[in-house]
């Protein structure tokens, strides 16, 4: 269970197959009767069909006609393929709307700005919990509540504590601010409960990793003198990085997809501050009821993820293999 | 010497002291909303808007029993229940015999294909919400339960085979072959020797997905109509009007927090594991 071969494991199944050929030892098992013997050599194929069908017919088709519906000037009243071959033009329009591109930038800021808190608060909770004090486990569990809430009902709870009239922050801090009505406020407010709900997930994968860690580095490093922070930035750090770029690439794809917290607390306001890419798809999509506009919003949402994933592919792959 | 060793217990005493303070701060930071909402759906309406408000106060379950006596309340409530575990069910089923076929043999276009599951995963699903809400109301699908569950099923399907594959390959090839040995089918094995054995995986796998289908919004939002919702769309359509009842919604936040709360209480352990590894090791 040392860390550097999950990494390497990690690494493996992400970039190459190239271990494939070790699995490709024939499997001998010894078949009774006709059928087994044909479910023996139909296994793999009965085992993975329904997987990869599912996926194909309710995933990947979708995702097909989206890249089409994107391309077309296409209403909800036409037959399916009845829209008018549109081009490039819905991809134009977006590009032109400053509203798309103010929420495009607002949404890389925004993963920016709070997959970096989550990581770090997740980090230095980590660091706390992973000290055996007596009660410990009970802060372990405690901490990572806010996880299992449903996002809605979570975003919910917030917009309840910060309402301006009966909310209990505000009381707190004894004056009436409207958190979520002005701009720069309703970003944070937004941003803040994302951090709260999901700074326990770093937690837990870097936690995971501390508590894996081998304890033979950190006993030579204080063998040579080592203090505590330069333990924690020479050894701790460099043996945590797989842990933490996995928790940052997750994170960051959640993120880049908030959607939930902003429906309830902001509905994308106020004057569009707070209106994230999945929220100027869901507007233009089921509000506007322009479809063709939402896939191509869609769409280029989808090819930044991509982008994005695949470069930390990349990135792990090198970092693993030098 | 003495000296030097009261020096060093004061210090370590200094250290665990502020270690609890931080602690409890954190405590209080991350638990202090849930409570407070808690709090609040156990008072009357008068209690909930009183100011300055009450940090006291004997509580009341009216709230509790009003929203569970709501047709609206309990309709949602079983559509989640019903959307959930046939979800959690679809994928575990379809899911663990392919993660078992990826972890185990060697075959055409097994990198691809495990690649392509694990890239769906990564891509926002906001992008085939569309294209599923056109397609399925072209089949008519659009305003049944079921398209939220072929929803969810393509969520969590990624999951289940990234952690259950993850799982098996850990547990010795030797295992089923000292099986088959003893004559026992391919199938035989599988269902006597391993899946005992990987049970914790299993339980990961069934949590993150039922997380998952329990916890979605916006495919419930777009896919569902009044009569077949689920938990969180009922709740958002709460948040337009928050000046109403608190108490009842607080009630019902309560209530849909609740079971899941308890059931991965229940399953911590699990948990854990299925997510680090999940996540690390792939």
């Amino acid at each position: 269970m040392n860390p550097s071969s999950k990494a390497v494991s990690y690494a493996r199944v992400v970039s190459s197959s190239a271990t494939d050929a070790l699995d490709a030892r024939p499997s001998t098992a010894p078949a009774t009767g006709w059928f087994a013997r044909v479910f023996d050599r139909a296994f793999v194929w009965l085992a993975v069909t329904p997987t990869a069908l599912t996926m194909l017919l309710v995933f990947g088709l979708p995702l097909a006609f989206s890249l089409y519906l994107s391309m077309e000037g296409w209403s909800a009243d036409e037959t399916l393929f009845g829209g008018k071959f549109a081009g490039t033009a819905n991809y134009e329009a977006l590009l032109t709307d400053p509203d798309f591109i103010g929420s495009l930038t607002l949404t890389l800021g925004y993963t920016a700005v709070t997959v970096l808190s989550e990581l770090l608060l997740g980090l230095g909770i980590a660091l706390l919990l992973n000290l055996d004090l007596p009660f410990i486990t009970f802060f372990r569990t405690a901490l990572i509540v806010p996880m299992m809430m449903t996002p809605i009902v979570a975003a919910l709870c917030w917009k309840l504590l910060l309402d301006p009239d009966h909310g209990v922050i505000d009381y707190f801090i004894g004056s009436n601010i409207i958190w979520l009505g002005r701009p720069w406020l309703a970003l944070f407010a937004v941003g803040f409960a994302s951090v709260w709900q999901n700074t326990p997930f770093v937690t837990i994968l870097a936690l995971a990793g501390l508590r894996s860690l081998p304890h033979e580095p950190m006993e030579a490093a204080a063998i040579d003198g080592a203090n505590a922070l330069q333990r924690f930035w020479h050894v701790t750090l460099p043996l945590m990085r797989p842990y933490l770029l996995v928790a940052l690439l997750l994170r960051a794809i959640f993120e880049f997809r908030a959607f939930d917290n902003v429906y309830v607390m902001t509905g994308g306001g106020p004057a569009n501050a707070t209106l994230l890419l999945s929220v100027y798809t869901y507007q233009a999509s089921f509000v506007q009821f322009d479809l063709s506009l939402g896939a191509a919003a869609s769409w280029v949402m989808l090819l930044i993820a991509l982008v994005a994933c695949l470069g930390f592919v990349a990135l792990i792959g090198r970092r693993t293999t030098a | 010497m003495s000296a030097m060793g009261v020096g060093r217990r004061r210090s370590k005493l200094i250290f665990a002291v502020s270690i609890y303070a931080a602690l409890l701060a954190l405590l209080v930071l991350f638990l202090f909303p849930l409570l407070w909402i808690v709090g609040l759906s156990l008072k009357t309406r008068m209690q909930v808007f009183a100011s300055p408000p009450l940090f006291l106060w004997v509580p009341t379950l009216q709230n509790y029993a009003t929203m569970l006596g709501t047709g609206a309340f309990q309709s949602a409530f079983i559509n989640s229940l019903l959307i959930s575990a046939e979800a959690v069910l679809l994928s575990i089923c379809i899911g663990v015999p392919a993660a078992y076929a990826f972890a185990r043999f060697h075959f055409r276009g097994r990198s691809p294909l495990f690649m392509s599951l694990l890239v769906m995963r990564m891509l926002p699903p906001i992008a085939v919400l569309v294209p599923m809400y056109v397609l399925f109301s072209k089949l008519g699908l659009a305003q049944t339960r079921f398209s939220v569950v072929l929803a969810y099923t393509t969520f969590s399907l990624p999951l289940v085979v990234w952690i259950m594959r993850g799982f098996f390959e850990e547990l010795p090839r030797e295992l089923e072959e000292s099986a088959w040995v003893d004559g026992a089918s391919r199938f035989a094995a599988f269902r006597l020797v391993v899946l005992p054995l990987v049970r914790p995986g299993l339980v990961a796998a069934t949590i993150l997905a039922l997380l998952l289908a329990w916890n979605d919004f916006i495919f419930a939002a777009v896919l569902t109509t009044d009569a077949t919702r689920t938990l969180p769309v009922l709740m958002a359509s709460f948040s337009g009007d928050v000046g109403v009842d608190w108490g009842a919604m607080t009630a019902s936040c309560v209530l849909v927090v609740l079971p899941v709360l308890l059931f991965s209480f229940a399953a911590q352990r699990h948990l854990v594991a299925g997510l680090s590894s999940g996540a690390v090791k792939g």
